[in-house]
C-alpha cells in the first residue's frame, strides 16, 4: 500500500467541525467537558485523548467589504483542522518503550490499544503536543489515521465527513504535489499569504498530514521548527557516559584513599 | 494590513456624551485594530487572540507531563540504589569496610526492588509492566531505562543476595558471584543514576531538553549525594570516603545550582520563578552549598551532628530536585511561547508564495 | 449558508473554485463571510433599502436584460390608473382600508383585467383569515389574461416605468445612511453583481431566515425576484433564488403540508364562507382560466377521491364539505393566543419545541398550562414537555405545578435512522431513507402513530354514524403494516401520493393523467409521477447521471431540476448562449429537448400565439416561460396574491431603534400584526430610550433549532456548551463589559443571561449619523440538556407578517448590562427595574 496522508486546506475549510465529530463517533471517544473558553468558536481546545481531530478557530481584524476569499487581508476567521501529523520520524513512535506506536503498511503512525501501558512517555516526546494519555482508561490516545478503515478500502472518517473537501486523503506525495499547484493557484487569484506547513527540513522529516494555512502557522499553534526528541539524545547519552565515568572514578579515587 | 479610512463621523447626538465617546473608541479601534479603552482587559486586545506572537489563544502547544509522584520518586531512589551499587564495589574493592559493602548491597538491592514497584505504579495499565520488556529501543530512553533497571534489579539483588550468604558461609563461587553481580550491578548502576537525566532531557519539553546536557551529571550527583547520605545515617559515619564523596557531589551540585541561577534564558524560567522555581532552588541549596558547607565544617569540628545535619539535608534537596524537574516539564510545557519562537538560524518551516515563485524563478 | 447548510456550501465552494464571486450581506462576519470575497454588514432589517438600491442601479445604469425582461416578465404590462404608489401616498399603496387594517387589491391589477369578484358577490381579495402559502398562483383577485403592454417599455403606467420611479430614491446614499453599508462598497458590490448577468452568464441568490423572518419577510424575497427577472437570472443554470430551507424536510412539509391554510400541492385549504359551500365556486375563485393552475379542478378532485375514496362521488361534490374550513387564524401565533387565553382544550406537539424555539417562548410556556390535554412526541424530554415542573415561570414562582391542570402524555418518537421515509430538500428533491435500527424500546414512527390513531378514531367513529363523524367514516385509511409493531408500508402511501386509476388501482405516470371527473385520486399532484409503477419508487434512486443528477431521487413535479427552464432559451428557442444552454427548441423533432427535463409544454413551438379565448395552457404563448402564472410572465409586479402591496417597499422591523427613513409617517408595515396584548408587550415605536440596541437571532452550526437533537448529545453539546451574545469590542468598551463575562440582555418582554463574547466580527454600524450596536444572540439553549443556558426567545416578541404569518426574529432591540441575571423571583425584579426606566 502507498503512503496515504492528509492536506487540510484551511482556505477550503468552512469551520463545521463534521470532521472533529464524525472522528468522535466513528472511534466513540468522549466529550471532554462542557467548559465554554470564549475562544472564537472552539470550547473543545486541542488534540489530545478525547479529541482527535480539532478545528482551530483564528480571529484576525475584519473590514467592511472584504470577505475571507478576497486576497487583500487575512480572513477575518480562518479555520484549521488540526490532527496527529503521522510525522515522517515520530517522537512518540521513536520514544515509546513498549513497542506499542507502530508504522503502518500506508505510512500511519499507530498506537496500539492492547499493548500501551500508559508509561505516557509518548506523550512529552511529541513536539506537536498531539498524543494523550487518558487518565482514566490508562492508556495513551491519538488519532489512529482510521487504520480500521483504510484496511477496509474506506477513506478516513474526517476527510469523508467533510463537507468542502478541505479535507484532502490520498497519496502522499501526490498531496504534497497538489499542496503547492494549490498556493500558486490562490496566489494567481490574488491571495499572496499562503503556506503549506510540511516541516521536511527539520527532524521531523516531513508529516504526512500536511496543512495549508494562509498567514503564519503559528497562529494555528503550529511550530515553526519541530524537532523529534532523539536528536538531542546523543548530547544526552555522551554527557551521561561522562557523568557515569565521572561518577565511577570518583567514588574509585575516594575509596582508593581509604585504603592508603 | 490595510484599513478603511474612517469617514468623518457626523454626530446626530452632539450632546450625548456615550455617543461621543463611542466615536472617540471607533476611531481607535479602525485606526490601531484595538480597543484599549476602560473595560477592555486582556493584554494587547479586548479579547484572547490568536497570533505568531500568541500562539493559538495561548493554548499550550505541548501536551503537558502525565507522570504521578512515583515517577520523580523513582528518580531519587534509582539515582540512590545506582550509586550505592557503584560504592558497594569501590568498597569491596578498595577497603576492608565489609560493613559498608554489606549496607551498600542492600541499600542498591532495596532501591532496585523499589524502582519497578513505583514505576509499575505510574503506568496507566500497571497489569501491562512487562510490556516494557516487549522490545529493546535504543533511541528509546525510556525502553533503555526499563531494560537497565531489570537488570539492575538482578544484579544488584543477586549481589546483596550474595554477599547476604557470603556472611554465613565464606565460599569462592558464592564470592565470584558476588563479584560479578556487584560488577554488573555497578556498570548498570551507574546507567540508573544517570540515564534518567537522558530521559526527561530527550523529549519535547523545552526546559528539559534546553539542558540535557548538565542533566545527566546533576542527577548522577544527586544521587551519588542522596546514596552517601542514606550510608551515612545507616551507621557509616566514620568513612571518610564517604564524606569526601558526599563533598564532590554536594560541590558539583553547588555548581549545577549556580549555573542554573546564572543562564537566564526563558526556557529555563521555571528553574527560578513559580512553585517549581522555589521547588529546584531549594532542592539546590539543600543538595549544594549547604550539605557541603556541612561537611567541611565536619572534616574541620569533627561534629557528627553537623554531618549527620548534611545527610539529611542531602536527601531532602535531591528528592526535591527531582520533583522540581519535573514540575519544571510542567510550567514549561504550559509556556506557549518557546515552541513558536523562532531562533535565528532556524529557518521558518512552510514556504510563502512568494518564497515559491521565487524558487521557480530561480529553477526556470 | 455555511453556518446552517454545510453540506449545501459545498456547491458555492466548487462555484468560488471556479471563479464565482461571493458576496454576504449580513449583520455579522460569520461563517460564510469568511468564505465569500465580499462582506457587507447592514442594519439588521434593511434588505429592501439594499435590494431596492441594486434594483434602483440596475435600471438607472441601463444594466437589465432587456429582451428578457420584455418578453419574460411582467415588465411592459401597463397598470390601472387608479393605482397609487407609497412613493405618491407616503408609505401606502392604494387601495388601502383604515378600519379594517387592510388593502383591498384591485387597484393593483393589470388594467383591463376583469376583477374576479366572487359569485356569491364578495368583494375581491384576501381572506383576512387565511395565510399566503397557497395563494402563489395569484389571479384570485382578477382574471390577469386580459391585459395590454407596451415593448417598448416606454409608457409611464407600465410595469416598468412604475417601478423604476417606485425605487427611485434607494440610492447608494441612502443605502449608506440607512443600511450603514459605506456607499463605495455598496456600488463596487453592485457592478460584481450585475456583471455576473445576461447571456453568457447568471447570477444566484441564497437566502434563508435572514430574510424570511421579518415583518415584511416575503416582500425582501420579492425584492429579490424583482432584481432576478431584471437581470435574467431565473430558469437558467447558475441562477434563480435559492431557499435555503430548515428543517431536514420542511419543504416536503409545505408540499404535504403541516401548514393550516393549505392543503397538498399547494391548493388552499377553503375559507369558512359563503364562497367555500360550494367545490364548484372554490374552484373558480382558485383555480385559473389560463395557465397551469387551469388544471386546478383535476388536482382538488383527485385529492379529494384520493381522501374519501368510494364516498366521494360527483353528486355529492367529491365530499368537498368533509374538508375543514379555516375559520380564523389557526397559524402557530393565532391558535397559541388562543391558548393562552384558554380557547384551546388540548394539543398534539410532535417534532416541535416551542417551549425554546418560539418567539416569546415566556408566553408559549405559559400558554400550556393552560390546556387539559398535551401530548408531545420527541425522543428527549424537551422544555415544551417539561414546562410545569422546570420552565423559569416555576422557578420564579409565575406557575405553580400544583395548579397546573394540563395532563401530559410523553410519547417516545423513533429517530430517522430507526424508521423508513423521505426528506424533500431545497431543490424539491425528494430523497428515500432507509431504517438503519429497529426502534428502541416504545420508540415508534410518526407513520405508526398517525396510522394507529387514525384506525382507533375511525374505529370509534364507525360505531356512532353522526354526522359530526361522517368524514372520518368516509375517510379511506387502510394501509397494509409490516413488522411486530405494524409499520405501515411506506410504498404505499408513496403510491397513494404519486396517483391511481380509481377503477383499476393501477398507479398514474404523472399529474398530466389526473381527471377531474372521480376517475383518478392522488394524494399529491406535484409528486405525481414519483412512482408510476409499485417497484419504481424514483425517490429511492441513487444512480446520477448528466449535469444536473438525473438518476438521483426526484425533483418534483416530473423531476425537473431547474424550474421554468424554457427561460434559458431566447424567445425564438434557441439558447442564450453556448455556455449556459439548458433547454431549447429542437427545430428538426419539433419539440423541447435540453439537459433537464423542460419545464413548457413539449410539442408548444415557441412561436405559439394563443387564440382569443384559449384556456388553460393553450392560452399562454410560445415564450411565456412561467406557465403557473395565468399570464406565463415572470412576476416583477404582484398583481394578486400579496397582502401588503405589489412591489416591496421599506418599512422598519416591528421594534426599530429608528424612524422610518422613506416614510415618516408609517414607520412599520401597515399590515403586519403585532398581536400586543399584555403579555406580547412592544418597545415604543421609533427608537425607544429603554433598549438603544438592536438584537438579532441566529443560529450555530453547532446546534440545531431548539437544541432537543443537540443539546442533550455530548459529541455536540461540547463544541457549543453555553450560551452567549456576540457584541463587538466597542459596545463592550461602553458598558465596561470583559470578555466572557456574564451579560444582561433586556427586552420588553423577558430578560435573559449570557456570556459575551467580544469579537470585531461583529462592527458598530454608521446609521443616520450614529453607532448602530447589534447585540446578536443564538437562539438554540434552554434549561435541558447537557449543556443549559438562558431562553433567548423569552426576549422576541410574537408577530405576524400578513402573508405567511411568520414571526420577526431577527431584529428587534434589548438593552445590555454587565453582570448575571438572578435567579427566581429576582430575576424578574431586574427585569421589571428595566422596564421602569425612562423610555
Ligand atoms: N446547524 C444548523 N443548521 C440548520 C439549523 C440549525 O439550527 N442548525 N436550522 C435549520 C433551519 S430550521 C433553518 S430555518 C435554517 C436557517 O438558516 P439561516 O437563515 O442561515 O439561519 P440563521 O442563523 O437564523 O440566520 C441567518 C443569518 O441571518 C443574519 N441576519 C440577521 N438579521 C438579518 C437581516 O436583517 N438581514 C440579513 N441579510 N441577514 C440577517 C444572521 O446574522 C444570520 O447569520 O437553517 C437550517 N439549518
Ligand atoms: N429567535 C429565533 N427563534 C426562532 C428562529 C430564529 O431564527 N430566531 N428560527 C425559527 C425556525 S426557522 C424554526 S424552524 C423553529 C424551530 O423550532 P422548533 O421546531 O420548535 O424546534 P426544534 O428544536 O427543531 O424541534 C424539533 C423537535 O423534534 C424532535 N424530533 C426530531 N426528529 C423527530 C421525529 O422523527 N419525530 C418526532 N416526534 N420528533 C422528532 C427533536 O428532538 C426536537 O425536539 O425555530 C424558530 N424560532
Ligand atoms: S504528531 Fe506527535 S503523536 Fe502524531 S505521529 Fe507525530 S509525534 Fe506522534
Ligand atoms: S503511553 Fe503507551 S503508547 Fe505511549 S509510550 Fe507508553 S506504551 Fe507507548
Ligand atoms: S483519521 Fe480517523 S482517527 Fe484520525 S482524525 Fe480522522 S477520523 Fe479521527
Ligand atoms: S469538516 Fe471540513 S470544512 Fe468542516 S471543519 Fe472539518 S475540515 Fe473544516
Ligand atoms: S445536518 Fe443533515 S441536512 Fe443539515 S447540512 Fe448536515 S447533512 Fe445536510
Ligand atoms: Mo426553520
Amino acid at each position: 500500500m502507498s503512503t496515504t496522508a492528509f492536506l487540510t486546506d484551511s482556505t477550503l475549510c468552512i469551520g463545521c467541525k463534521a470532521c472533529e465529530v464524525a472522528c468522535k463517533e466513528w472511534n466513540q471517544i468522549s466529550e471532554d467537558g462542557y467548559e465554554w473558553s470564549g475562544h472564537s468558536y472552539d470550547n473543545t481546545q486541542a488534540v489530545g485523548h478525547s479529541t482527535w481531530r480539532h478545528v482551530k478557530f483564528v480571529e484576525n481584524p475584519v473590514e467592511i467589504g472584504l470577505g475571507g476569499n478576497s486576497g487583500e487581508q487575512l480572513p477575518a476567521w480562518g479555520f484549521s483542522s488540526d490532527v496527529c501529523k503521522h510525522c515522517e520520524v515520530a517522537g512518540c513512535l521513536e520514544a515509546c518503550p513498549t513497542g506499542a506506536i507502530v508504522r503502518m503498511e500506508f505510512g500511519a503512525v499507530f498506537v496500539q490499544p492492547d499493548v500501551c501501558n500508559g508509561c505516557s512517555y509518548c506523550v512529552v516526546s511529541c513536539p506537536f503536543g498531539v498524543v494523550q494519555k487518558n487518565e482514566e482508561d490508562g492508556r495513551a490516545f491519538k488519532c489512529t489515521f482510521c487504520s480500521d478503515r483504510q484496511k477496509a478500502g474506506l477513506a478516513p472518517a474526517c476527510a469523508k465527513a467533510c463537507p468542502t473537501e478541505s479535507i484532502k486523503f490520498g497519496n502522499l506525495e501526490e498531496l504534497r504535489l497538489e499542496a503547492q499547484l494549490r498556493v500558486k493557484e490562490l496566489e494567481a487569484r490574488g491571495i499572496h499569504d499562503a503556506v503549506v506547513y510540511d516541516p521536511l527540513d527539520t527532524s521531523v522529516k516531513g508529516i504526512h498530514a500536511l496543512f495549508l494555512l494562509r498567514g503564519d502557522p503559528r497562529s494555528y499553534n503550529l511550530p515553526p521548527h519541530p524537532e523529534v526528541p532523539t536528536t538531542y539524545m546523543k548530547k544526552g547519552w555522551t554527557s551521561a557516559a561522562i557523568a557515569a565515568g565521572v561518577m565511577l572514578g570518583a567514588t574509585l579515587l575516594a575509596f582508593l584513599g581509604e585504603r592508603r | 494590513m490595510s484599513r478603511v479610512p474612517l469617514p468623518e463621523v457626523p454626530n446626530r447626538l452632539p450632546d450625548v456624551e456615550s455617543e461621543r465617546r463611542l466615536n472617540e473608541i471607533r476611531r481607535t479601534a479602525a485606526q490601531s485594530g484595538m480597543v484599549t479603552a476602560k473595560g477592555v482587559t486582556p493584554v494587547g486586545a479586548p479579547f484572547p487572540q490568536a497570533s505568531p506572537e500568541t500562539g493559538y489563544y495561548g493554548v499550550p502547544l505541548l501536551k503537558e507531563p502525565q507522570w504521578t509522584k512515583e515517577v520523580p520518586l523513582y528518580f531519587f531512589v534509582g539515582g540512590a540504589a545506582g550509586a550505592a551499587a557503584v560504592i558497594a564495589s569501590a568498597a569491596h574493592l578498595f577497603t576492608q569496610d565489609d560493613d559498608l559493602v554489606h549496607s551498600a548491597r542492600w541499600v542498591a538491592a532495596a532501591g532496585g526492588i523499589l524502582s519497578p514497584a513505583l514505576l509499575t505504579l505510574d503506568l496507566g495499565r500497571p497489569s501491562r509492566f512487562l510490556n516494557m520488556l516487549r522490545v529493546f529501543k535504543l533511541q528509546s530512553p525510556m525502553s533503555v531505562g526499563a531494560w537497565t533497571l531489570t537488570a539492575f534489579s538482578s544484579f544488584s539483588a543477586a549481589a546483596a543476595f550474595a554477599n547476604a550468604i557470603r556472611q554465613k558461609l565464606d565460599s569462592t563461587p558464592v564470592y565470584v558471584l558476588e563479584n560479578i553481580a556487584g560488577a554488573l550491578a555497578t556498570a548498570t548502576g551507574l546507567v540508573m543514576a544517570s540515564y534518567t537525566g537522558v530521559l526527561i532531557g530527550a523529549t519535547t519539553i523545552p526546559v528539559w531538553n534546553n539542558n540535557i546536557e548538565t542533566l545527566p551529571p546533576h542527577f548522577a550527583a544527586s544521587g551519588m549525594n542522596s546514596a552517601v547520605s542514606i550510608l551515612e545515617l545507616l551507621g557509616h559515619e566514620n568513612s571518610r570516603s564517604l564524606n569526601l564523596l558526599g563533598m564532590a557531589a554536594a560541590g558539583y551540585e553547588s555548581l549545577e545550582g549556580l549555573m542554573l541561577e546564572t543562564k537566564r534564558t526563558r526556557i529555563n524560567e521555571p528553574l527560578r520563578k513559580g512553585k517549581s522555581g522555589w521547588i529546584v532552588r531549594l532542592g539546590g541549596v539543600l543538595s549544594g552549598p549547604l550539605p557541603l558547607a556541612l561537611r567541611i565544617a565536619y572534616a574541620i569540628t569533627g561534629n557528627k551532628k553537623l554531618r549527620r545535619a548534611a545527610s539529611w539535608s542531602s536527601i531532602a534537596g535531591s528528592l526535591l530536585t527531582r520533583f522540581g524537574w519535573v514540575q519544571a516539564g510542567h510550567a514549561s510545557a504550559k509556556d506557549h511561547r518557546i515552541p513558536l519562537e523562532l531562533p535565528e538560524s532556524v529557518p521558518k518551516v512552510g514556504m510563502s508564495s512568494h518564497e515559491l515563485a521565487d524558487m521557480h524563478m530561480k529553477m526556470a | 449558508m455555511a453556518e446552517n447548510h454545510p453540506v449545501g456550501f459545498q456547491w458555492v465552494m466548487e462555484a468560488r473554485h471556479k471563479g464565482a464571486k461571493v458576496i454576504h450581506v449580513d449583520p455579522r462576519y460569520t461563517r460564510t463571510s469568511a468564505m465569500a470575497d465580499y462582506w457587507l454588514p447592514l442594519r439588521a432589517g434593511t434588505d429592501i433599502i439594499f435590494l431596492g438600491a441594486l434594483i434602483n442601479y440596475t435600471l438607472t445604469h441601463d444594466r437589465y436584460f432587456r429582451e428578457y425582461v420584455v418578453h419574460y416578465t411582467n415588465a411592459p404590462i401597463i397598470l390601472r390608473e387608479d393605482f397609487r404608489d407609497t412613493e405618491d401616498l407616503g408609505g401606502i399603496f392604494s387601495g388601502w382600508d383604515k378600519e379594517k387594517q387592510a388593502y383591498s387589491p384591485e387597484t393593483w391589477l393589470y388594467e383591463g383585467a376583469p376583477s374576479a369578484d366572487s359569485p356569491s358577490g364578495e368583494k375581491a381579495g384576501h381572506s383576512q383569515a387565511g395565510g399566503g402559502h397557497g395563494k402563489d398562483r395569484g389571479g384570485e383577485a382578477g382574471r390577469l389574461y386580459k391585459y395590454n403592454d407596451d415593448p417598448t417599455l416606454q409608457n409611464p403606467r407600465c410595469v416598468f416605468q412604475v417601478l423604476k420611479s417606485h425605487f427611485a430614491r434607494y440610492t447608494p446614499e441612502l443605502v449608506e445612511r440607512a443600511c450603514g453599508i459605506p456607499k463605495e462598497k455598496f456600488l463596487q458590490v453592485a457592478d460584481v453583481f450585475i456583471s455576473a448577468s445576461g447571456p453568457e452568464k447568471t447570477g444566484a441568490i441564497c437566502y434563508a431566515v435572514g430574510w424570511t423572518q421579518h415583518s415584511k419577510g416575503p416582500q425582501i424575497i420579492r425584492a429579490a425576484a424583482i432584481l432576478q427577472l431584471l437581470l435574467g437570472n431565473i430558469g437558467r443554470p447558475g441562477g434563480g433564488i435559492l431557499a435555503l430551507r430548515g428543517h431536514a424536510t420542511i419543504q416536503g412539509s409545505t408540499d404535504i403540508p403541516t401548514l393550516y391554510d393549505i392543503l397538498p400541492g399547494y391548493l388552499p385549504m377553503p375559507f369558512f364562507g359563503s364562497d367555500s359551500q360550494k367545490l364548484e365556486s372554490y374552484i373558480k375563485k382558485h383555480g385559473s382560466e389560463t395557465g397551469w393552475w387551469a388544471n386546478f379542478d383535476r388536482y382538488i378532485i383527485s385529492l379529494l377521491k384520493a381522501w374519501y375514496g368510494d364516498a366521494a362521488t360527483q353528486s355529492n361534490d367529491f365530499c368537498f364539505n368533509y374538508l375543514p374550513r379555516v375559520t380564523g387564524d389557526h397559524s402557530h401565533f393565532g391558535y397559541w393566543l388562543d391558548m393562552a387565553d384558554g380557547k384551546m382544550e388540548g394539543l398534539f406537539v410532535m417534532g416541535q419545541n416551542p417551549g425554546v424555539g418560539a418567539p416569546n417562548a415566556k408566553l408559549q410556556r405559559t400558554a400550556l398550562s393552560k390546556l387539559k390535554w398535551l401530548v408531545v412526541r420527541d425522543f428527549v424530554e424537551t422544555e415544551t414537555a417539561s414546562f410545569w415542573k422546570d420552565s423559569p415561570e416555576v422557578q420564579r414562582g409565575e406557575l405553580n405545578p400544583k395548579n397546573i391542570a394540563t395532563e401530559i402524555f410523553f410519547l417516545p418518537a423513533s429517530g430517522h435512522a430507526e424508521k423508513d421515509g423521505s426528506y424533500t430538500n431545497t431543490q424539491r428533491l425528494v430523497q428515500f431513507h432507509e431504517k438503519a435500527v429497529d426502534a428502541l424500546g416504545d420508540n415508534r414512527s410518526e407513520t405508526w402513530f398517525v396510522y394507529h390513531l387514525g384506525r382507533r378514531l375511525k374505529a370509534k367513529a364507525a360505531k356512532e354514524p353522526t354526522p359530526r363523524n361522517a368524514a372520518l367514516n368516509a375517510l379511506t385509511w387502510d394501509y397494509n403494516t409490516h413488522g411486530k409493531h405494524g409499520e405501515p408500508v411506506v410504498d404505499e402511501i408513496d403510491g397513494e401520493i404519486n396517483g391511481y386509476r380509481v377503477e383499476n388501482r393501477t398507479l398514474v405516470s404523472g399529474y398530466r393523467d389526473l381527471k377531474n371527473n372521480g376517475s383518478t385520486a392522488c394524494g399529491c399532484w406535484i409528486y405525481s409521477g414519483m412512482m408510476p409503477a409499485p417497484d419504481e419508487n424514483k425517490a429511492r434512486k441513487r444512480e446520477p447521471h448528466g449535469l444536473y443528477g438525473h438518476g438521483w431521487g426526484y425533483a418534483w413535479p416530473s423531476d425537473r431540476r431547474i424550474l421554468y427552464n424554457r427561460a434559458s432559451a431566447r424567445p425564438d428557442g434557441k439558447p442564450w448562449s453556448e455556455r449556459k444552454k439548458l433547454v431549447w427548441w429542437d427545430e428538426e423533432k419539433k419539440e423541447w429537448t435540453g439537459h433537464d427535463i423542460p419545464d413548457f409544454t413539449k410539442k408548444k413551438p415557441p412561436d405559439h400565439k394563443p387564440d382569443k379565448d384559449a384556456r388553460g395552457d393553450d392560452a399562454l404563448a410560445g415564450d411565456k416561460p412561467f406557465i403557473m402564472h395565468p399570464d406565463g410572465t415572470g412576476w416583477i409586479w404582484v398583481p394578486s396574491g400579496l397582502k401588503d402591496g405589489p412591489l416591496p417597499t421599506h418599512y422598519e422591523p416591528l421594534e426599530s431603534i429608528s424612524s422610518n427613513p422613506l416614510y415618516p409617517e408609517v414607520p412599520v408595515n401597515p399590515v403586519a400584526k403585532k398581536m400586543e396584548r399584555p403579555d406580547n408587550p412592544y418597545a415604543f415605536e421609533g427608537g425607544d430610550a429603554r433598549f438603544p440596541y438592536i438584537l438579532s437571532t441566529y443560529r450555530l452550526t453547532e446546534h440545531h433549532t431548539g437544541g432537543g437533537m443537540t443539546r442533550y448529545l455530548s459529541h455536540l453539546a461540547e463544541l457549543q456548551p453555553e450560551l452567549f451574545a456576540e457584541i463587538s469590542p466597542e459596545l463592550a468598551a461602553e458598558l465596561d463589559i470583559q470578555h466572557g463575562e456574564y451579560i444582561t440582555i433586556s427586552s420588553a418582554r423577558s430578560a435573559i443571561e449570557a456570556r459575551a463574547l467580544i469579537t470585531a466580527r461583529i462592527k458598530p454600524l454608521l446609521v443616520e449619523g450614529r453607532n448602530v450596536h447589534q447585540v446578536c444572540v443564538p437562539y438554540q439553549f434552554g434549561y435541558k440538556g447537557l449543556v443549559t443556558g438562558s431562553v433567548p426567545n423569552d426576549l422576541l416578541a410574537i408577530s405576524e407578517e400578513p402573508n405567511v404569518r411568520i414571526m420577526e426574529t431577527k431584529a428587534l432591540v434589548c438593552n445590555v448590562k454587565r453582570g448575571r441575571l438572578p435567579q427566581g423571583k429576582a430575576g424578574l425584579e431586574v427585569w421589571k427595574e428595566e422596564m421602569r426606566r425612562p423610555a
